[in-house]
């Protein structure tokens, strides 16, 4: 009986994590915007829309402003007496599904306290990593979708991944010298998913990565944070086939312990790593400007958003912090039938100010996330890239020393104003979030719609240090990844 | 107060009203707005050198070609990955109407390119290659390229087009009789000439 109870009690930090994993946002699968349900709406091989998928075409980013509504299926329609369209529906839906296979293998193995010194295991196989359904394309004629649904296997649950719904329209005004513009207006569950451009979180690079690997200390709200815990209206003109300006506000979605869709801890949950906007509502903008000429695009711009959130596993009456988020993005494109060269670049600066004692050290920190990614495809089939990022912020040891519980050996306590002790793993002993290194990646599409890549991930620091991050003796090299997938929607 | 908001609701309407007529009179057709602008740009010259200058073109070709795409006939690569989808639903009216518009829109300036290949270029289009049996251009597509009812526009076209469809011709993979017997004893360097000099009037 003492035996099994040690046991159990062995598991729960094990259990933890990995549940903190699955939750975490980092790990959650990240959904693509290629979808073969658009391709059988219009007709259109993915190369009109797509260079290599996810990645947008000027022309995918007109569809999407468009409101996915561009059709060549034969619609069920109906008019009233003034002739005004009161239905147009797609004979056949845009239906598509998407399975993502990988393989992962770490530098080093989690510890793990029921394991002897390194046994743990460092390799994971995930077949699938992800089994997504979409529909994706025209409602009406103004009105389309993108919506999916993802099985995750991490909670062996089907839960609502990104959503957009949104409605476009056209006007000019000739007669004072403004052209055709689009206005349209976009209701999502994740800040930044509603954007044309593959320069900012929500579809950048990676677009496929590891759901095993061991997540940095922290991230900015906006790189992902509020990604299907979120629900924005936001409304946006395209103007003189260059400008485009949005402006948006984001809710919380759900305030309870379980997230109801996916089973998951929800954003009440002292487990959920998950913040909840307090209040109204957090305000979105974002202002870019594309240029385009001969075979090249370029464009670049900024965006942001400025909410008060309650931290993680605090309840709505309880404090708040305010975080902003301001940022600033750039992509360039260029793109011939044999060779495709992009160059994405973001840089993020979030403001962070604690409003109560005890949450940080200080009532001001700051977080720089970086991120700078070519590459390169020959003729849609052979490509790869390669991307460099960095995190950096203040230092707290209150944030970034003891994140979670996970420890499977005793370990000094955590310095200066922390409390607790270093979390082993996860958290950062020097209480800095520094996090910085490089993605590598080939890629070998044998159909446009099939994507076979390797993928290696490599720490120079994690969490602060490249030695001995977490107070534990671990590397940052240590979490090097090496990630084997296969991606493909029909 | 009141009388003053019902003034500005009033007058903000009837300005609209008179901006959507103003709009109405000078817009093109709505599909080419939405769609055919994304990649031909809204007045038929082209946002990328992948895709064709329309502005111009003989309304003539233009149907045949919007049909072609529509039955399939026409099936070079980009033919199938871009214009069998764009064109599976149109109706002959629809088709009449787009190729009306961009018939009538101004051609696309001339782009530059080097004297040499310019002139050895001209020399093709007005007296062909008599060695390998290849006719003057000018003999369909007239002495300033500007087509003739069925013999499309050549003057100003995208340079990467004009070599693309040549190649395409050459190969069979866009099938026309007439232009894979013209074209087929050209050489990359000859091809690279004539649409250097077309695209450049």
């Amino acid at each position: 009986m003492r035996i099994k109870g040690f046991a159990i009690a062995m598991l729960v930090p094990v259990v933890s994590i990995l549940i903190a994993l699955a939750a975490a946002p980092p790990f959650a699968p990240r959904p693509a915007s290629a979808t073969p349900g658009f391709a059988r709406q219009t007709g259109i091989s993915c190369q009109a829309c797509h260079t290599v998928f996810p990645e947008l075409t000027p022309f995918g980013r007109k569809f999407k402003l468009n409101a996915y509504v561009f059709t060549n299926v034969k619609q069920i329609q109906a008019t009233d007496e003034q002739s005004q369209r009161t239905l147009s529906l797609s004979d056949l839906p845009p239906v598509s599904v998407q399975l993502q296979g990988s393989n992962t293998t770490l530098g080093r193995g989690i510890p793990d306290a029921g394991v002897e010194g390194d046994l743990s295991q460092r390799n994971s196989t995930q077949f699938p990593q992800a089994l997504s359904l979409f529909y994706t394309g025209k409602i009406s004629d103004n009105l389309g979708a993108f919506l999916q649904l993802t099985w995750n296997p991490s909670t062996n649950a089907v839960g609502i991944d990104n959503s957009d719904l949104r409605f476009a329209n056209h006007f000019s005004f000739d007669s004072i010298g403004v052209p055709d513009f689009i206005y349209g207006i976009s209701l999502n569950n994740n800040p930044t998913s509603q954007d044309v451009w593959n320069s900012i979180p929500a579809w950048g690079y990676p677009f496929i990565f590891s759901n095993v690997g061991v997540p940095p200390v922290t991230k900015a709200l906006l790189d992902g944070q509020l990604a299907q815990e979120s629900v924005g209206l936001s409304a946006y003109l395209w103007l003189f086939e260059h400008l485009y300006v949005e402006a948006g506000a984001y809710r919380s979605a759900q305030t309870s312990f379980t997230n109801t869709t996916t089973g998951g801890p929800g954003p009440l949950d002292s487990t959920s790593p998950l913040q909840r906007i307090s209040g109204p509502a957090a305000p979105y903008w974002r202002v870019a400007w594309e240029q385009d000429w001969d075979n090249h695009a370029l464009s670049f711009g900024t965006y942001g958003l400025s909410a008060r959130v309650h931290p993680p596993g605090i309840g709505e009456s309880g404090p708040t912090n305010t975080f902003t988020d301001v940022a600033l993005d750039a992509q360039y494109q260029y793109i011939t039938d044999a060779h495709i060269f992009t160059a994405a670049t973001t840089w993020i600066h979030e403001f962070r100010k604690f409003n109560n004692v005890g949450l940080a050290d200080r009532a001001h920190d700051w977080l720089d996330t970086a991120r700078l990614t070519g590459t390169y495809f020959f003729k849609r089939k052979i490509g790869g890239s390669a991307q460099f990022f960095s995190t950096t912020g203040s230092r707290d040891f209150t944030l970034y020393c003891s994140p979670s519980t996970f420890e499977t050996a005793p370990s000094p306590a955590c310095p200066g104003a922390g409390t607790g002790t270093p979390s082993q793993l996860l958290g950062s002993a020097n209480g800095k979030p520094t996090t910085q290194g490089a993605t590598f990646e080939i890629d070998y599409l044998p159909w446009l719609n099939t994507k076979i890549g390797l993928q290696y991930t490599a720490y120079a620091k994690f969490n602060g240090r490249s030695h001995n991050y977490d107070g534990f003796g671990r590397n940052a090299s240590e979490n090097n990844l090496l990630y084997v997938y296969i991606w493909t929607a029909f | 107060m009141k009388a003053t908001v019902m003034y500005a609701v009033v007058g903000g309407l009837v300005l609209m009203s008179a901006l959507a007529e103003a709009q109405q009179k000078s817009a093109p057709p709505d599909l080419v707005t939405r769609v055919c602008s994304t990649c031909h740009g809204p007045r038929g010259v082209s946002i990328s050198p992948m895709f064709p200058n329309l502005a111009a073109q003989q309304p003539v070709y233009l149907e045949t070609q919007l049909k072609a795409f529509r039955d399939r006939s026409r099936a070079d690569p980009h033919a199938q990955a871009f214009m069998w989808g764009m064109a599976a639903q149109l109706t002959d009216p629809t088709i009449t109407e787009i190729a009306a518009y961009y018939a009538a829109q101004p051609p696309a300036p001339g782009k530059p390119a080097g004297r040499e290949e310019i002139a050895a270029g001209k020399k093709i289009h007005e007296e062909g290659i008599p060695a390998q049996q290849v006719p003057p251009c000018q003999s369909c597509h007239g002495d300033k390229a500007a087509g003739n009812g069925p013999f499309p526009r050549l003057a100003g076209q995208q340079r990467p087009y004009l070599e693309r469809q040549l190649a395409a011709f050459i190969s069979n993979a866009r099938a026309n009789e007439i232009m894979h017997a013209n074209a087929k004893d050209l050489t990359a360097l000859q091809i690279s000439q004539i649409a250097a000099f077309l695209s450049a009037q």
